[in-house]
C-alpha cells in the first residue's frame, strides 16, 4: 500500500524531531507538509513524503500551537505571548500581535480570512494577517472569555472555544460581538481539547477523565437528543479503571470518523454516528500529544510526546510517527442487525 | 518244425504217393516224356514248395504279430501301471518264456484290459475332481487362476488323486467359510440397518445382487466380502456417531429437565432415549432407535426445551433486575448509568451473545452486594427517616402556627393540638438527631472508605446544608425578633407620643415564613415584609415589650419619620431587607457550597426553579427585588450529564490520573510554570 516501510510501532518515524515536547502538529490543506510546534521553542516544517525537515523557526519561548496559512506560510502561538507568521520559503517572520499571557491556540479561518488566537489571558483575539508587522493594524477584535482558553476549533463560520472551568463558547465569525451559544461542557472534568465535525453539525469535547462528548450546535430537542458521551482511553486493572486524559482528536476529512489520542499512548479511531470503535493502533512509546490527518485522509501524523500529566518525570523521547491509513481502519461501520435466534 | 506224427507222414506219403502213382499212370497213359515228366514233377515240387513257403511265411508272420501284440500289450500295461502309480503287473523276462506266445497273449490281454478299465475309472475320478475344483474355484476366486480341465494323464496315481481330493476339500471348506462369513456379515448388516432405520435390501443389493436373492447362490468372492465388511464398518461408524449424538442430546435433555423441573409425564415420553444414555455401541439394538427421523425428533425436543429455558432465564433475569432495583430504591442507593443495563442485558440474552446464567450470576452478585450494603446502612437510614419525618412535622407545625384559627374548637381540634405538641417536642429533638446522624455517618464512612449516599446525594452534604439552612433561619429569626423588638419600641414610643397604634405584626399580608426544606440546598428568603417569627407567642411578647428606650426611637426617628404607618413600615422593611441581605447572604453566587467534584442534588433543582418563578411575581408587585442567592445552589447543567456509555469498557472505580484542584490548571500551564521556574 505504501512505498515506505511501516515499522511495527506504527508508522514511519520522522527524522530530526523536536528535542522537547510536541504541543501540536498539522498537515497542510494542500500537500503533505507537516507543521510541528514544540516546547523546544521551535516551529518546524517537515516534508513527510521525503522525511526531511524543511524549515525551522526559533522562538523566544515554547511554541504552544501552530497552523498553516497556505502551503507557503503558517502561524505560531507562543508562550512568549506573541502570535507570528512565518513564510517557509524565505524564512521571513512577521509579527502579528501579542496577548497578555501565553497564547495557547491559533487557528486560521479561510472563510473569514482571519487568524484567531486564544490565550490564558482569558481572551480570544482575531487578526488580519495582511496587517502583520504594523502595530494595531492586524488586530481585528478582542473577545473576553469566562476563563483561560484551552482549545479552539473552526468549521465554516463557526468557532468553538473551550476554556478552563469547563466553559464552551460557540461563536459565529461573522458576528463576534457575542457568542452564539454559551455552554458548559457536559463532561465533568477539565476539557483537554475541542474539535468540530467536518460536516459542521457539532463538535467533540475531550476531557482529562478519559471521556469524549459528542455535541451538536442545533439546540432543538431533536438534535440535542442525539448527543452522547463515551468513555475511552481507560485501562482496567484489578477492578478499577485507570483513566487517561484524551489530549488530541482529529477528524478524517473524508469519512467523518475521528481518531483520539490519550495519555495511555494509544490512538483509537471511532465512528461517531454508529457509536463504535473502528480501530486501535498499537501503543506508542508515550502519551499522544497531537494527531492530524492529511488532506486526503491517507496519512495520520501522531505526536508521541509526554504531555506532563504527571509532572516532571523521566519519559520516552518525543517522536513523530506518520502512518499510512488503511480504509478498514477509518471507514464507518453501520450497525449490524442482530442475528435472529436459531 | 512241428512234430508230424509218423502216421501222418505215412498218410501223407501215402497220399502223395498215390497221387504220384496216379500221376504215373496218367502219364503213362498219356505218354508223357520223361523230361516232360520230370518237368512236371519239378513243377509239382516247386509248387509244393511254394505252398509250403507261403504257409511258413504266414505262420511266421503270425508269430511275429503275436509277439508284437504281446510286446505292445506289455508296453501299454507298463505305461498304465506307471501312470497309475502301480508297480508293473507283468514283469516280462524277454528270454524266459512262461508259455507259448498265445498263452502269453492270453494272459496279458485280460490284465491289459483290466488295467485299461482301471485307468479309465481313475481318469473319470480325476475328471470329476477337477471339475469340482474348477467350479468351486470359480466361485471362490473368480479372477484368479482357474485350473484347466486338462488332466495330466501321465500322473494318474492315487497319490495325485488324493492330492486333488484334498485340494477339493480345502476349496470346499473355504467356500463354506466364506459363505458363513457372508451370512454373518449379512446378519450384522441387517441388525445395523434395522437400528439405523436404513433399508437392508437396497444396501445389500448394492453390494452384490446375488446377496439379496434368496434363491441364487451368493457371491462369495473376495470383493464381495470386502464390500460387505466396508459397508458394515461404515454403518457401524454411523451408528456410533448417531449414538453419541443421541446420548449428547439425551444428557442435554436431562440437564434441561433438571433445570426446569419438568414434570414426570413429559419425561416419560422420552424414556427410550434417556435409558440408552450410557449404553455402549453393542447394546443398542432396537430397530429405528438411531434412525434419522428419530434423531431429528429428539433434536427438536431439545431445541424446544432450550428455548423454553432461554425464555425462563429472561423472565428470571427481569425478575431479579426488578428485585435489585427495588432493593436499591429501598436502600436509597443510586447507581449511575443503570438505565441501559436492563435493555443491554435482555437484547444480549436474546441474541444469544451472553449466557443468561452469567447475567443472572452478575445480578445475583449485585443483589447480594446491595443487600449487604443496605444492611450496613439500615441503622443510618432509619435515623434519616426519623429525621425526615421530624422535619415534616416541623413544617406542618409552622403551617399550623400560621393558622389563625388553630385554637378554634372544631372537630378534631384536640387531635391537632396533640399533634402540635408532639411536633414541638420532635422539632426540639431535631438538632440532636442530626448530630447523632452525622456522627454515625462519619463513622460508617470511615469504616467503609466511601461516602454515604442517599438517592445519589452525599448524605453528609445534605445534612451539612440542612444545618447551615437551619442556622441561617435561626439567625433570621433572631434578626426578626430583634427587629420586632425595635419596632415594638418604636410603636411604644409613638404610642407614648401619639397614642396607640396598630401593632405592626398584624397586617403583614405578605409575611412568608421561610420554609424549611430538607435534602436540598435551596433557601427561600423572606421578602415583602418582616418575616414574623415561628411562633405567635414572641409576637405578642414583642408588642407587650413596646416600651423601649427613647434612644432607639431617636435613631429611628432620625431617618425622617414623622408619620407612623405604611411609609415607616416600608422604610423599615427596606432596612430589614438590606440588613437581612447583609446578614443573610454569606455566599456569593457560584461559590462552592457544592464542591466541584460532587453531584448537586437533582431532585431539589426543579423545586428551586419553580419556587424562584413563584417568588419573582410577588416581588415585582411589591417593588422589591431582593437578590436571590438561591441561584447559588443551582449549578444548572442544562446540557445533560454524561449519558449512558456506548460500546466501551465497563466501569470500575475511577482513579483519575490528574486531580482537579481548587484552581484548575492545564498540563501546559503547569509545564510552563515548571520551565519558567528554572528547569
Amino acid at each position: 500500500m505504501s512505498t515506505a516501510t511501516t515499522t511495527p510501532t506504527g508508522g514511519r518515524e520522522l527524522s530530526q524531531p523536536p528535542s522537547d515536547g510536541i504541543s501540536n502538529l498539522r498537515f497542510s490543506n494542500h500537500s503533505d507538509l507537516l507543521l510541528v510546534s514544540s516546547w523546544d521553542k521551535t516551529l518546524r516544517l517537515y516534508d513527510v513524503g521525503e522525511n526531511v525537515l524543511k524549515a525551522e523557526f526559533l522562538h523566544a519561548g515554547p511554541v504552544l500551537d501552530c497552523c498553516f496559512h497556505d502551503d507557503s506560510s503558517g502561524f505560531s502561538a507562543s508562550a512568549d505571548h506573541t502570535v507570528r507568521r512565518y513564510a517557509f520559503g524565505s524564512g521571513k517572520e512577521d509579527f502579528l500581535g501579542r496577548h497578555d499571557a501565553p497564547v495557547r491556540c491559533v487557528e486560521y479561518s479561510y472563510a473569514a480570512g482571519q487568524v484567531i488566537t486564544g490565550s490564558w489571558d482569558k481572551t480570544l483575539k482575531c487578526w488580519d494577517p495582511r496587517g502583520a508587522n504594523s502595530s494595531d493594524r492586524a488586530l481585528v477584535g478582542t473577545y473576553l472569555q469566562p476563563e483561560r482558553v484551552y482549545s479552539l476549533s473552526l468549521v465554516g463560520y463557526r468557532l468553538v472555544v473551550a476554556t478552563a472551568g469547563r466553559h464552551v463558547n460557540v461563536y459565529d465569525l461573522r458576528n463576534m460581538s457575542q457568542p452564539e451559544q454559551r455552554r458548559e461542557s457536559s463532561l465533568k472534568y477539565q476539557t483537554r481539547s475541542v474539535r468540530c465535525y467536518p460536516n459542521g453539525t457539532g463538535f467533540a469535547l475531550s476531557s482529562i477523565e478519559g471521556r469524549v462528548a459528542m455535541e451538536f450546535f442545533d439546540l432543538s430537542e431533536a438534535a440535542q437528543a442525539k448527543k452522547y458521551a463515551f468513555k475511552c482511553h481507560r485501562k482496567s486493572e484489578a477492578g478499577r479503571d485507570i483513566v487517561y486524559p484524551v489530549n488530541a482528536m482529529a477528524f478524517h476529512p473524508i469519512y467523518g470518523t475521528f481518531a483520539t489520542g490519550g495519555c495511555d499512548g494509544y490512538v483509537n479511531v471511532w465512528d461517531g454516528n454508529n457509536k463504535k470503535r473502528l480501530y486501535q493502533y498499537s501503543k506508542y512509546p508515550t502519551s499522544i500529544a497531537a494527531l492530524s490527518f492529511s488532506r486526503d485522509g491517507l496519512l495520520l501524523a501522531v505526536a508521541s510526546s509526554y504531555t506532563y500529566e504527571e509532572g516532571e518525570i523521566l519519559h520516552e523521547p518525543d517522536a513523530i510517527f506518520v502512518r499510512n491509513i488503511n480504509e478498514v481502519e477509518v471507514k464507518p461501520k453501520p450497525k449490524a442487525l442482530p442475528v435472529p435466534p436459531p | 518244425m512241428a512234430h508230424i506224427s509218423t502216421d501222418q507222414l505215412l498218410q501223407l506219403e501215402t497220399t502223395c504217393g498215390s497221387f504220384l502213382y496216379e500221376l504215373q499212370i496218367i502219364w503213362d497213359e498219356v505218354g508223357e516224356t520223361d523230361t516232360e515228366r520230370d518237368k512236371m514233377l519239378l513243377e509239382l515240387e516247386q509248387e509244393c514248395l511254394e505252398v509250403y513257403r507261403r504257409k511258413v511265411d504266414q505262420a511266421n508272420r503270425y508269430r511275429a504279430q503275436l509277439r508284437q501284440t504281446i510286446a505292445d500289450s506289455e508296453a501299454e500295461l507298463a505305461a498304465i501301471c506307471s501312470a497309475m502309480g502301480e508297480p508293473p503287473v507283468h514283469t516280462k523276462q524277454p528270454i524266459q518264456r512262461v508259455g507259448n506266445l498265445k498263452e502269453e497273449l492270453n494272459s496279458i490281454a485280460p490284465q491289459l484290459e483290466e488295467m485299461r478299465k482301471r485307468k479309465g475309472e481313475r481318469l473319470k475320478q480325476f475328471l470329476e475332481v477337477m471339475e469340482q475344483i474348477r467350479n468351486i474355484s470359480v466361485e471362490v476366486m473368480p479372477t484368479e487362476y482357474i485350473p484347466s480341465r486338462h488332466v495330466d494323464e501321465s500322473d494318474l496315481s492315487i497319490r495325485k488323486l488324493e492330492e486333488l481330493y484334498r485340494q477339493l476339500e480345502s476349496l470346499q471348506k473355504e467356500k463354506n467359510d466364506r459363505l458363513k462369513q457372508i451370512m454373518d456379515h449379512l446378519s450384522t448388516l441387517n441388525e445395523l440397518c434395522s437400528v439405523l432405520g436404513v433399508a437392508f435390501k437396497e444396501t445389500v443389493r448394492e453390494i452384490h445382487p446375488t446377496l439379496d436373492d434368496a434363491e441364487a447362490s451368493k457371491s462369495i468372492s473376495n470383493v464381495t466380502i470386502e464390500r460387505l465388511a466396508t459397508a458394515i464398518g461404515r454403518l457401524r461408524e454411523i451408528k456410533i456417531e448417531r449414538m453419541q449424538k443421541l446420548q449428547d442430546l439425551a444428557s442435554t435433555m436431562l440437564e434441561l429437565w433438571n433445570l426446569m423441573d419438568t414434570p414426570i409425564e413429559e419425561q416419560q415420553l422420552f424414556q427410550n432415549v434417556t435409558c440408552n444414555i450410557a449404553a455402549s455401541e453393542e447394546e443398542i439394538t432396537e430397530s429405528n432407535t438411531l434412525s434419522v427421523d428419530f434423531l431429528s425428533y429428539v433434536e427438536e425436543e431439545v431445541l424446544r426445551l432450550e428455548q423454553l429455558k432461554v425464555s425462563k432465564m429472561k423472565e428470571l433475569v427481569l425478575k431479579k433486575k426488578t428485585e435489585l432495583e427495588e432493593l436499591r430504591r429501598q436502600g436509597h442507593l443510586v447507581v449511575e448509568e443503570a438505565e441501559n443495563e436492563p435493555e443491554i442485558a435482555i437484547s444480549a440474552i436474546e441474541s444469544g451473545a451472553i449466557d443468561a446464567s452469567l447475567v443472572l450470576n452478575q445480578i445475583e452478585g449485585q443483589i447480594a452486594e446491595v443487600k449487604e450494603e443496605a444492611f450496613s446502612r439500615k441503622d443510618i437510614l432509619e435515623r434519616v427517616e426519623k429525621w425526615l419525618t421530624a422535619c415534616e412535622e416541623e413544617a406542618w407545625l409552622e403551617e399550623y402556627n400560621r393558622d389563625e384559627n388553630r385554637y378554634n374548637a372544631g372537630r378534631g381540634a384536640h387531635l391537632t393540638l396533640k399533634r402540635a405538641e408532639k411536633a414541638r417536642a420532635l422539632t426540639n429533638k431535631i438538632p440532636g438527631m442530626v448530630d447523632t446522624l452525622v456522627a454515625k455517618i462519619t463513622q460508617w464512612e470511615k469504616e467503609r472508605g466511601i461516602g454515604f449516599t442517599y438517592d445519589g446525594v452525599r448524605l453528609l452534604t445534605m445534612l451539612g446544608e440542612y444545618t447551615i439552612v437551619r442556622q441561617e433561619k435561626e439567625q433570621e429569626r433572631k434578626r426578626q425578633r430583634d427587629q420586632k423588638k425595635l419596632q415594638g419600641q418604636l410603636i411604644a414610643e409613638q404610642e407614648a407620643l401619639y397614642g396607640s397604634k396598630p401593632s405592626p405584626s398584624k397586617p403583614q399580608s405578605a409575611k412568608k415564613v421561610p420554609r424549611t426544606s430538607t435534602g436540598g440546598s435551596n433557601r427561600r428568603l423572606s421578602f415583602g415584609g418582616a418575616a414574623t417569627l415561628q411562633t405567635p407567642k414572641p409576637d405578642y411578647m414583642h408588642s407587650a415589650k413596646s416600651t423601649r428606650t427613647a434612644k432607639k426611637l431617636d435613631d429611628l426617628g432620625s431617618r425622617g419619620l414623622d408619620i407612623a404607618g405604611l411609609p415607616v413600615k416600608k422604610l423599615s422593611y427596606n432596612d430589614a431587607i438590606t440588613k437581612h441581605q447583609e446578614v443573610g447572604m454569606p455566599r456569593k453566587p457560584f461559590a462552592s457550597i457544592v464542591p466541584v467534584n460532587t453531584i448537586p442534588s437533582a431532585p431539589s433543582m426543579p423545586v428551586i426553579a419553580s419556587t424562584l418563578e413563584e417568588n419573582q411575581a410577588p416581588n415585582k408587585m411589591l417593588l422589591l427585588t431582593p437578590k436571590n442567592p438561591a441561584t447559588a445552589a443551582a449549578v444548572p447543567m442544562r446540557v445533560a450529564s454524561t449519558p449512558a456509555p456506548t460500546c466501551l469498557v465497563n466501569d470500575g472505580k475511577l482513579s483519575v490520573v490528574a486531580s482537579v484542584e481548587e484552581t484548575e490548571y492545564s498540563f501546559e500551564e503547569r509545564r510552563l510554570a515548571f520551565y519558567v521556574g528554572g528547569r
